[in-house]
């Protein structure tokens, strides 16, 4: 989910006019002011990451061998005692590998917090972005290197724990039967995860969608009226909607292009066994060190302000290097998703189709590339949330420019009224939503399903 | 061996990083031979058939096809084809286009087309009228089928394969070694089978090389492996075997004295040399009415099998196997073998 829609979704659930607050109004208690405060930006970025440590946890209890907690109850070990003192030690790993991502994330964050802390609770980032719209290159530059060592730093010793887990971890992968109890417990589980996704997801969302339709008298299209109108009657230094949905749309699009050979062409280099892996694998990891801020930052003074070279000036266009920095940022989701799935291919199929004639390139063709399919697919999703949903070099490299998407128009929007961004903001989730649809068929379509 | 065989393997050694996998392996294959490696995991029988396919390559030695060293030829050129433990078939692809995938680099034999060769083959391992199914839509045995054909359809000039059926239960396994075998000899194609399985390797092939740590301990038909090992090894490894360690007491007749543990035994196995000597005496050799040899021993287990039973006795110090039709319930009973029946190693 975009960040961008998270902080809309926070400005519309906790809003000054938001669905707290009418429901506390409407409760006959005091109305919280909770926008701009350290508190609402913290829990927006916990909800943010939550699904994520969920996730990695989830992972690792599946990795939890079951007998050992048999053995355990066999013992004499109650449900409890049993998590305690033989699952819990063992998730512990995984929960700090959790922990370590939600302070890289929340460290690096830029839109929720720009849009619900401003200038007041500014993070490093914000500020790298307010320095930028002032025009204070200097500046922004030195806050830049700044942040870009002090994540790397981070992510450098996310990997190095990462790495040392991995070597550590002797657990078998033995399917989880159920550990505690019978029924009791993966229901509890199920529903605890159920209401963490609908407070995280639904909640903020479905508010979005009501506060887009509901105005001061009730039900009301007038915020989407306001797109319309601003469409036909915008001036060149504003923010038309439709504009935004094709840029969007095209810079996703132009994302995909790059991104989705480069990603399937490191996950093929980085399962095959070479000197100097370890440097590709690296590589496939660096821009998730790095923030979108920065890429911004550097595309922008590097490229499309131009570089000296040679006697020549280098430059690019804007939204070419908006879509550089949307494939930086996505093509370690193709590898991350491509590169497992190569990686589990049985070699004996490889080998059969040698054995049976095919050469090394044409193995790859007719058997590796059809099996990873729906790996590579899965990658193109997510490359191309990435792209309509990045917000931070987005923003600094549209500035001033007409090269603004969906998010960015979303950002000028909470800028001045709510109504219009939620508004934009249902615009983002529709088009994203048919988006995944469509890549869903072509997939169907052009790969024989 | 002197002759050019079909397929040789000269001194091939193999290391990993830490580990010698082929310790000098040397064997000479002939055309059509059905040739089987057996051995415990481990042996280097699985690297074996991978050096011959091109898999893995020699850290020393050589592989000839033919009499031609194969070195640096790749898998995709030394028409070989292989079925492996896990079938391997690809699942993107119906059962007809994973036996027609070879067909894309060598021609069907002349006057065959393409989908001709595939319902041969498909006839040929009773899989008639199922190259519309899918892969993971068919039984283990089914796909082991498939895979037989698939590796069959470029008629390769040896037909490897990696363990075939040991993912199967006991009684398919004797039926599909029946179809393999009946198959490999109607092709005639050169078949070297990797087995863990010894009775299997018994049952299946013209020669066999049984291996261990490395090396080929012996090679031979399968009743001179198992009549005659040639190492302690190969004595215990194909089928049961009872072994006993002693001294030369001298000679009577065509009959050497072996004395073990203070017990004299009786054997004729050719002319022996003095000192320390080993023979064998399979389970099914030692009886409780033979005349000669006898000596006491005490029931420890007894396991009914159906035809037989099978009993293990301590004798001193030594556990012994033996087999018999009747059941003998006292806990002590006297054995003994015939002198012939005895094997020195």
């Amino acid at each position: 989910m975009p960040s961008i829609m998270v902080a809309i979704g926070f400005y519309a659930t906790f809003g000054e006019n938001g669905v707290l607050n009418t429901v506390l109004r409407g409760l006959g208690l005091s109305t919280v002011e909770l926008l701009g405060t350290l508190t609402i930006i913290v829990v927006a970025h916990a909800f943010y990451d939550a699904p994520l440590v969920a996730r990695i946890t989830a992972a690792a209890w599946e990795g939890v061998d079951s007998e050992t907690t048999e053995t355990a109850r066999s013992l004499g070990a109650s449900p409890l005692r049993a998590f305690r003192d033989v699952v819990l030690p063992q998730l512990l790993p995984a929960i700090l590998t959790g922990a370590l991502l939600t302070f890289i994330f929340s460290f690096m964050s830029f839109a929720i917090v720009l849009a619900l802390g401003g200038l007041s609770l500014a993070t490093v980032e914000v500020w790298v972005y307010d320095r930028v719209s002032q025009l204070d290159y200097q500046t922004a530059t030195a806050l830049a290197v700044l942040e870009m060592v002090l994540s790397l730093a981070l992510t450098y010793a996310y990997l190095r724990y990462e790495a040392r887990q991995r070597a550590a971890s002797t657990a078998n992968p033995a399917e989880r039967i159920d550990l505690v109890g019978s029924v009791s417990k993966s229901r509890l589980f199920a529903w605890g995860y159920a209401v963490v996704a609908f407070v995280v997801f639904v909640g903020p969302m479905a508010s979005m969608v009501i506060a887009s339709v509901t105005g001061a008298e009730g039900f009301t299209l007038r915020n989407y009226r306001f797109l319309v109108e601003r469409q036909a009657t915008a001036y060149e230094f504003q923010v038309k909607p439709l504009t935004a949905v094709v840029n969007s749309l095209l810079f996703g699009g132009g994302t995909l292009l790059v991104a989705v050979p480069m990603g399937v062409f490191l996950a093929v280099v980085s399962t095959r066994n070479f000197r100097g892996r370890k440097l590709i694998d690296t590589l496939g990891m660096a821009p998730f060190a790095v923030s979108g801020v920065v890429v911004g930052l550097g595309l922008l003074r590097g490229f499309v302000f131009g570089t000296e070279a040679f006697g020549y000036r280098f430059t690019i266009a804007g939204p070419v290097a908006i879509v550089a920095a949307h494939a930086v940022g996505a093509y370690p989701f193709v590898t991350r998703n491509v590169a497992p799935a190569l990686a589990g291919i049985d070699d004996s199929l490889v080998e059969s189709a040698r054995s049976l004639g095919a050469s090394r390139a044409r193995v790859m063709l007719d058997i590796e590339l059809p099996l990873v399919v729906p790996a590579i697919l899965a990658g193109m999703a997510f490359a191309f949330a990435i792209s309509i949903g990045e917000f931070d070099s987005t923003v600094i490299l549209a500035t001033g420019g007409t090269s603004y998407t969906m998010p960015v128009a979303i950002e000028r929007f909470i800028g001045r009224r709510l109504g219009p961004a939620t508004a934009m903001g249902v615009v983002l989730l529709v088009v994203t939503g048919l988006s995944f649809v469509v890549i869903d068929r072509l997939g169907e379509g052009g790969f024989g399903g | 061996m002197g002759s050019v065989g079909k397929l040789s393997l000269d001194g091939v050694r193999k290391s990993f990083a830490d580990t010698v996998a082929l310790d000098g392996v040397s064997l000479d294959i002939a055309e059509g031979e059905f040739f089987t490696l057996v051995g415990p995991s481990g042996c280097g029988k699985t690297t074996t058939l991978r050096t011959i396919a091109g898999l893995e390559s020699p850290t020393d030695g050589r592989v000839r096809f033919d009499g031609e060293d194969v070195a640096g030829v790749p898998t995709e050129d030394r028409d070989v084809g292989i079925v492996f433990q896990s079938y391997a078939l690809f699942p993107h692809m119906t059962v007809h286009e994973n036996v027609a995938y070879g067909l894309n680099f060598a021609d069907p034999p002349e006057g065959t087309s393409v989908d001709e060769r595939v319902t041969d083959l498909l006839d040929l391992v009773d899989l008639s009228g199922m190259g519309g199914r899918e892969p993971d839509r068919l039984s283990g045995g089914q796909q082991q089928r498939v895979a037989l054909a698939r590796a069959l359809a470029p008629e390769p000039e040896i037909l490897l394969l990696d363990e075939p059926m040991s993912a199967l239960d006991a009684r398919l396994r004797e039926t599909l070694r029946r179809q393999i075998k009946r198959i490999q000899t109607e092709l005639d194609v050169t078949t070297v089978y990797v087995t863990h399985d010894q009775e299997e390797a018994l049952a299946i092939s013209d020669r066999l090389a049984v291996m261990n740590d490395g090396r080929v301990e012996q090679v031979g038909t399968p009743r001179e492996v198992y009549e005659r090992p040639a190492t302690e090894f190969v004595a215990s490894f194909v089928g049961e075997n009872n072994l006993f360690r002693g001294e030369v007491r001298g000679t009577e007749g065509t009959e050497t004295v072996v004395s073990v543990d203070g017990t004299e035994f009786r054997v004729d196995d050719g002319d022996l040399a003095g000192g320390d000597l080993t023979f064998c005496v399979r389970p099914e050799d030692l009886t409780v009415d033979a005349d000669t040899n006898r000596f006491d021993v005490a029931v420890d287990t007894a396991e009914f099998l159906g035809e037989t039973t099978r009993y293990y006795a301590d004798w001193g110090e030594q556990s012994l196997v033996f087999r018999s039709p009747d059941p003998h319930d006292t806990e002590r009973l006297t054995l003994g073998f015939d002198p012939d029946d005895a094997r020195v190693l």
